[in-house]
């Protein structure tokens, strides 16, 4: 599909109608999908994409993930760019380089024409910048009232050398975490866009690709295991490898970067950053003689945040958060969200 | 973290204590600073910090939350409440309806709010309606609440009053024969309303070193170092800590608010009792907007008893400092926050339900050392 260089958007908001298989579900997808997502290897006519394999690829990786965020829009992102940065960074800490994304869009009734297409125009510039390309969509529209506005699912692959193993499996005792920056942004950012305690603040979400990050630490020998602490958050991912291991996992707060207003915004509604997402940040579990090399790279990178937040020690499977007055504090697994505070 | 946080920590350990100290704070706020830092784990083992009656949800009366949810379920209103209140558990059979979520599940118009104002706004957004909010909660919510009444407020917005005084359930702690505490942190929020005076009672009639204190660890150590160090030197006064806020007096204006809109009344507290003069209600001059009147129906005499936490929970004696929450006898088992049984463990200023978000369990004997 050529991008068209003149559209004209018939409708305000879409209907049902734009569902239908016909003239009016065509135009949605040329004009709004094809328009911003084309690319030699989308064929809106074709039933199946037929996509090239690198040549020397062994292993192809292939993931999914489902995006509901509410609002659709919020400081430092839409929906639209979170699909991609999702998918593309379940690939990325899985050693990958990403290349192709399916888009399956159900779409609610009613919903503005205009924020579809500031949504895909996000989408479209963060294929861009991870260098991946949608190579298959569909659309569907729900009746009004049976979506959030807009539902997307998102399927990538990538492609990763053999020789690169990664795993929770490959983490020992002594190895240390290293964190590429501040936890809890996103899942603020989008809380206070909800509007739903009345607070407005200066925050964005973090939510980017992680591509950079990988790639460099990939490059570094002695790397275990990456994760991005999205739901859930940092403590999440701690009580996960706590558990697969069946070993203590140490973290030192003063050295989990928290920036003020989500310390400011948690203080005021009890949540807990240590459990807030973040969307692009890699929590990576190193060998202790990489890890310095690998601090030094991410912060000539630019993460200037960049922390190494723990260890892993041999004990009982928990995490234990050594806090800033030189106490301790046990990081349980999450069970439920946290409730707004009343006084 | 500031490095006088530190040094009164260092401080702290050089006192020569006599004995054990018990220290009880009465806030969620400091007993959540407490557990978020780590404080216990920080401090020598023979200072033990005591969550008190921090937390107006977990002892808001058992008849009050049955009457918010007849009246949701019954009358079209809508009912706001604040959000830690809907999944507290009346004594009903399991079958029947327990907390205002299940209401709002079965079709009540039930809507969790945050502040006061988000009332006012509701109230005005739908004129036609019966709009009631249920006020649970210490000065703190209570003074926003005075704020409101005394500016005027939608002929259709009602109030269901279970506001309570800090002070009184303090003072029926200590003169009763197990106080189960040597020194008192004040309230620094409640202080910041209602002055650093009112709790000069616990150091003049009852001779407890007492302090209020803020929220940070800093603020918080300075507090037991005050208290630590009256109790050694048996020199006991009122000392602020926490004096970027908190005056002698407290805020006038608020103090009056609440003076002209509200009265002070005799006030059950759930498991607890009847406490003189420790319940705040509308004044007779608004007796238009107070739902109790409203909606007589629904207040049921049977329901007033003392002692209403569900079986087998010991809420009343965690919310009185007697027992720590890992002494509960179903903390962890079968109540969770997930299945909350008392209103500890349903509110963030619960302290059951604190201490379960800082990952204390019953069954890591490992722990011992984290309490």
């Amino acid at each position: 599909m050529t991008k068209q260089t003149k559209r004209q958007l018939t409708d305000s908001h879409i209907a049902l109608a734009h569902g239908n298989g016909g003239r009016y579900m065509r135009e949605l997808i040329e004009k709004l999908f094809a328009y911003h997502l084309s690319n030699e290897l989308l064929d809106t006519q074709s039933d199946a994409a037929c996509l090239p394999v690198p040549s020397g690829t062994s292993e192809i990786l292939m993931t999914t993930d489902g995006f509901t965020v509410e609002p659709l829009e919020f400081p430092g992102g839409n929906i639209g760019s979170l699909a991609v940065h999702g998918t593309v960074n379940d690939l990325a800490v899985s050693g990958a380089t990403p290349l192709y994304l399916t888009l399956s869009a159900m779409i609610e009734e009613g919903l503005e024409v205009a924020v579809l297409d500031r949504v895909l125009e996000s989408m479209a510039q963060a294929c861009r910048e991870s260098n991946v390309r949608v190579v298959a969509g569909d659309t569907k529209v729900l009746r009004r009232g049976q979506g959030g506005g807009i539902y997307f699912t998102t399927t990538g692959i990538g492609v990763k050398s053999p020789q690169l193993c990664l795993g929770l499996d490959q983490i020992q005792v002594g190895d240390v975490l290293l964190l590429s920056g501040s936890v809890g942004d996103h899942g603020t950012a989008v809380l206070l866009a909800r509007e739903q305690f009345g607070l407005s603040g200066d925050l964005h979400s973090d939510s980017a690709s992680v591509l950079p990050i990988t790639q460099a630490l990939t490059a570094i020998s002695g790397l275990r295991f990456m994760r991005d602490p999205t739901r859930g958050g940092l403590a999440t991912v701690a009580h996960e490898i706590a558990v697969a291991t069946g070993n203590t996992v140490r973290l030192h707060e003063t050295q989990i970067p928290v920036l003020d207003p989500v310390r400011a915004v948690c203080d005021m509604l009890g949540y807990d950053p240590m459990y807030l997402a973040s969307e692009g940040r890699v929590l990576a579990v190193i060998s202790p003689e990489s890890a310095q090399a690998a601090l030094e790279r991410l912060h000539a990178l630019g993460y200037a945040e960049a922390s190494i937040i723990g260890s892993i020690e041999s004990g009982v499977a928990r995490v234990i958060l050594a806090t800033e007055l030189g106490g301790e504090r046990i990081l349980a697994e999450l069970e439920d969200d946290p409730l707004p505070r009343i006084c | 973290m500031p490095t006088d946080a530190k040094q009164l920590l260092e401080k702290i350990r050089t006192l020569a204590l006599p004995q054990n100290v018990r220290i009880m704070n009465v806030c969620g706020g400091h007993e959540r600073s407490i557990a978020m830092a780590g404080l216990r784990t920080a401090l020598p083992k023979n200072i033990e910090l005591i969550p008190g009656p921090g937390c107006p949800v977990c002892v808001c009366p058992e008849e009050d939350i049955y009457q918010a949810i007849q009246i949701a379920m019954n009358e079209q209103v809508i009912l706001l409440a604040f959000g830690d209140m809907l999944r507290v558990p009346v004594n009903v059979p399991k079958a029947a309806i327990r907390t205002l979520e299940q209401a709002k599940a079965a079709g009540a118009d039930i809507r969790p709010i945050a502040s006061p104002s988000e009332a006012l706004t509701i109230a005005k957004a739908h004129p036609a309606s019966t709009v009631v909010f249920f006020v649970a909660g210490f000065e703190t919510t209570c003074a926003p609440v005075a704020a409101m009444l005394t500016e005027g407020i939608p002929k259709n917005l009602l109030l269901l009053m279970s506001g309570r005084l800090t002070w009184p359930i303090v003072d029926r702690l200590l003169t009763s024969d197990t106080p189960a505490f040597d020194a008192l942190i004040a309230p620094g929020h409640v202080a910041t309303i209602m002055g650093a005076d009112e709790w000069r009672f616990v150091v003049e009639q009852h001779h407890l070193p007492t302090a209020v204190a803020g929220f940070t660890s800093e603020s918080l150590l300075a507090a037991i170092y005050s208290v630590l160090r009256q109790f050694i030197e048996q020199k006991m006064f009122l000392d602020n800590c926490y004096t970027q806020v908190v005056n002698a007096e407290g805020n006038r204006l608020a103090k009056q608010l609440i003076n002209t809109t509200l009265d002070i009344v005799d006030a059950p507290w759930r498991g607890i009792g009847v406490v003189p003069q420790s319940g705040y209600e509308l004044t007779s001059t608004l007796a238009e907007h107070n739902a109790r009147l409203h909606f007589p129906a629904y207040a049921d005499a049977a329901r007033q008893r003392a002692g209403l936490m569900p079986p087998g929970c010991d809420c009343a004696k965690v919310v009185l400092g007697k027992i720590k929450p890992l002494e509960c006898r179903i903390y962890g088992e079968p109540c969770t926050p997930r299945n909350p049984i008392g209103p500890c463990m349903v509110s963030d200023e619960g302290a059951c339900r604190i201490w379960w978000a800082a990952g204390l369990r019953k069954e890591q004997v490992t722990q011992a050392d984290l309490v």
